[in-house]
């Protein structure tokens, strides 16, 4: 072999190596004077892609926040990574933008498993995690992670005491993704049900790909039930109502604070989420709420992001990313990771367009505040039960 | 137990995946070749009924004779460009173009149409309910899926036994060489099973988005299914394909009915069970593999 092969042949891998690391990123912690790199995972595609807004509405606030001139001179650069709700592709995403990007903070991230598939990995990193799309129990006690989306279990039971308790239904059955989303809604509802003395008639699960619900219908319909709890993503949710009508199934649904974007959930259900007067939990404003902050990014997003729909889930994005800007100006110019961790432990009573938040050095727990809206004959939002505080206890 | 609601509803259903395993079947029984990407050619095609019934307004059934052409030339496309070209191609060679071909479609109908789900309907409706027997509900919708069904199977038992093609469809499944040297154009052949089987494929999927919902993912759950009615009715069988179809949607009805949470596995189940009992399914008369 010749010289001139044999340097070929050893350079070629080294030059690969050298091109193939992004070294301005990987070098630092996620920041430098210029920028700070924020991450989300969510998916842009595949079965859950309506809730892929939650990532863009996120985009829309730091948009935002550059145009203003950035957090202390630096402007927030941001990924958006889609994992298409598959916690294979998330992992991959995740370590994309931790070991490549370099990025200083996740936001959001729609949906458990994804999370839970990506959690170990962030918290082993430190990598500072706000707002996980998740009520799942499995995120709390994460000292990394400061959470925003409802307990699953506070959810269950505010919709069971809106069933139980207010709308005095006796039959009630429930229908749940058969995951821990579903599992931990669960326990609320049947810690609700049992102080009422009421036994859930039936819990049926759903796989998020099924495409055919008439056995869980029938099943359901068998039951009598008068309401049905829902814990399921948008398309199984659809497909529910529509078959139910379709078999005359006559009952009153209450779904997931993920389902109540009234206007998709009419559209996909050719206006059956109206007809039907479907109910909804909810822990943030309405998007039509007429007040200085939603006008202030309902404004931005005309501007910033005009081919983007103005939903729940869009506006989900901005709720999750608040508490990192807050805590990101509160943190100086002097940044740090640890001064960034100590601002969001010092959140105390702040709401943005989400719930009131208030963190500790002990405790990332979201909030349990929830209400409960009913879409309106002509699809718009009726709350039919406003901010409640859950004092069950939850058995953590 | 519902039965009767059970039975109606499992029997409507299974029709849709016996539609749509008419599809597969179709291709198989010329060319041997499973087409993993019926599933998306038939979501691709549905698209092409939608775009033009929402962007141009156009009345559904000009939107649906649109779409039966569009999914005609896009069968003859994916043969003449996909299939064809492979060099001597294996049946693992075949299937994995299948499988390419699957996944172009899909990414390109994601950037076209985006990932979210729409509502696609039909004239005949899920939510027009009749109740001929006190508690017992049939929807237009399932009442269509029974008449469309029947139209086609008695129309493609009448076409492989009495025309020339579906006898020349036929001679070349069983036969590729000998009916090339009988003078049957089997190029053309192939072409036309592939719009063929394009054409049954996209009605099957628009009747099932009619029921559930429209997104670049919704036939993949129905192929698994149809598939599955595919192998336990005999992949060389159409009545038995059709059946097939009734058996599979009526099993995972009533097994889904008294055990939700193994209802997903029904359809991997069976394939598994018929091919370990009786590869050919039940209606196909004996597995030969040719050499």
């Amino acid at each position: 072999m010749n010289i001139k092969k044999m340097l070929t042949i050893l350079f070629v891998p080294v030059f690969a190596m050298i091109f193939s690391i992004d070294l301005g990123y990987a070098r630092d912690v996620g920041f430098d004077d210029e920028e700070i790199r924020v991450g989300q995972w969510g998916p842009q595609t595949g079965p859950a892609a309506p809730w892929g807004a939650v990532a863009r509405g996120t985009k829309l606030l730091f948009d935002l926040i550059n145009e203003e001139g950035g957090i202390h001179g630096r402007k927030i650069n941001y990924f958006i990574r889609d994992d298409q709700y598959n916690p294979s592709q998330t992992m991959a995403a995740v370590r994309d933008l931790v070991d490549r990007r370099g990025v200083f903070a996740f936001v959001g991230g729609v949906g458990t498993a994804p999370g839970l598939a990506v959690q170990s990995f962030l918290r082993q990193n430190e990598i500072v995690w706000v707002g996980v799309c998740t009520g799942a129990r499995a995120f709390q006690n994460n000292p990394w992670l400061w959470q925003i989306w409802p307990d699953y279990f506070d959810e269950g039971a505010i919709l069971a005491i809106h069933a139980a308790e207010n709308l005095k239904f006796k039959k009630i059955a429930y229908m749940y993704q058969n995951d821990d989303w579903g599992a931990d809604a669960r326990v609320g509802i049947e810690a609700v049900l049992k102080r009422n003395n009421i036994k859930l008639l039936a819990a049926i699960p759903v796989e998020p790909t099924e495409r055919d619900l008439s056995s869980q219908i029938a099943r359901l319909q068998a039951t009598g039930a008068d309401a049905v709890i829902g814990i399921m993503a948008p398309t199984q949710a659809a497909i529910a109502l529509r078959t139910s009508v379709s078999v005359g199934f006559k009952t009153q649904w209450l779904h997931s604070y993920n389902l109540c974007d009234f206007p998709l959930m009419n559209h996909i259900t050719e206006g059956l989420w109206a007809r039907e007067g479907v109910m909804t939990a909810a822990f943030t404003d309405n998007i039509d709420a007429d007040t200085p902050i939603m006008n202030r990014y309902r404004e931005a997003a005309k501007r910033l992001a005009p081919k983007e729909r103005w939903g729940l889930f869009y506006t989900a994005g901005i709720a999750a990313a608040e508490p990192l800007v807050w805590a990101l100006q509160a943190a100086g110019k002097d940044l740090s990771k640890e001064k960034v961790r100590d601002a969001l432990n010092s959140i105390t009573k702040r709401q943005g367009i989400g719930p009131v938040i208030t963190w500790t050095k002990d405790s990332h727990l979201p909030p349990r505040q929830l209400r409960i809206w009913k879409c309106g004959p002509k699809g718009e939002t009726i709350v039919v039960q406003d901010w409640k505080t859950i004092t069950l206890e939850s058995g953590k | 137990m519902p039965f009767k609601q059970l039975l109606i509803e499992g029997l409507a259903m299974g029709a849709c995946y016996g539609l749509f395993g008419l599809a597969v079947v179709i291709i198989y029984k010329t060319s041997e070749v499973v087409n993993f990407a019926a599933g998306t050619m038939a979501m691709f095609s549905t698209y092409v009924a939608f775009h033009v019934i929402t962007l141009y307004g156009f009345p559904f059934w000009l939107a649906f004779l649109v779409s039966l052409f569009f999914a005609a030339v896009l069968g003859v496309f994916v043969e003449f460009f996909f299939i064809k070209p492979a060099k001597n191609p294996t049946l693992l060679g075949l299937i994995v173009i299948t499988i390419g071909a699957q996944l172009l479609l899909g990414g390109l109908a994601g950037w076209k149409w985006t990932a979210d789900q729409q509502a696609f309907s039909i004239p005949f409706s899920y939510k027009v309910i009749y109740e001929p027997i006190p508690g017992f509900h049939i929807s237009q919708w399932a009442i269509a899926v029974f008449v469309i069904a029947f139209i086609i199977v008695t129309f493609l038992f009448l076409f492989f036994k009495f025309t020339k093609l579906g006898r020349a469809m036929r001679a070349t499944q069983q036969n590729k060489h000998a009916a090339k040297i009988m003078g049957i154009k089997t190029d053309r052949v192939f072409a036309f099973s592939w719009a063929f089987s394009s054409v049954i494929g996209v009605t099957a999927a628009m009747l099932i988005s009619a029921r559930t919902i429209l997104d670049p993912d919704f036939m993949m759950e129905p192929f698994l299914r149809a598939f599955a009615a595919a192998v336990l009715g005999g992949l060389m069988s159409i009545p038995g394909v059709l059946i097939g179809g009734g058996i599979m949607g009526l099993l995972e009805n009533f097994f889904g009915y008294a055990f939700p949470s193994w209802k997903p596995i029904t359809a991997f189940v069976v394939i598994v069970l018929v091919l370990c009992v009786r590869p050919s399914g039940l209606f196909a008369k004996h597995y030969v593999k040719k050499v």
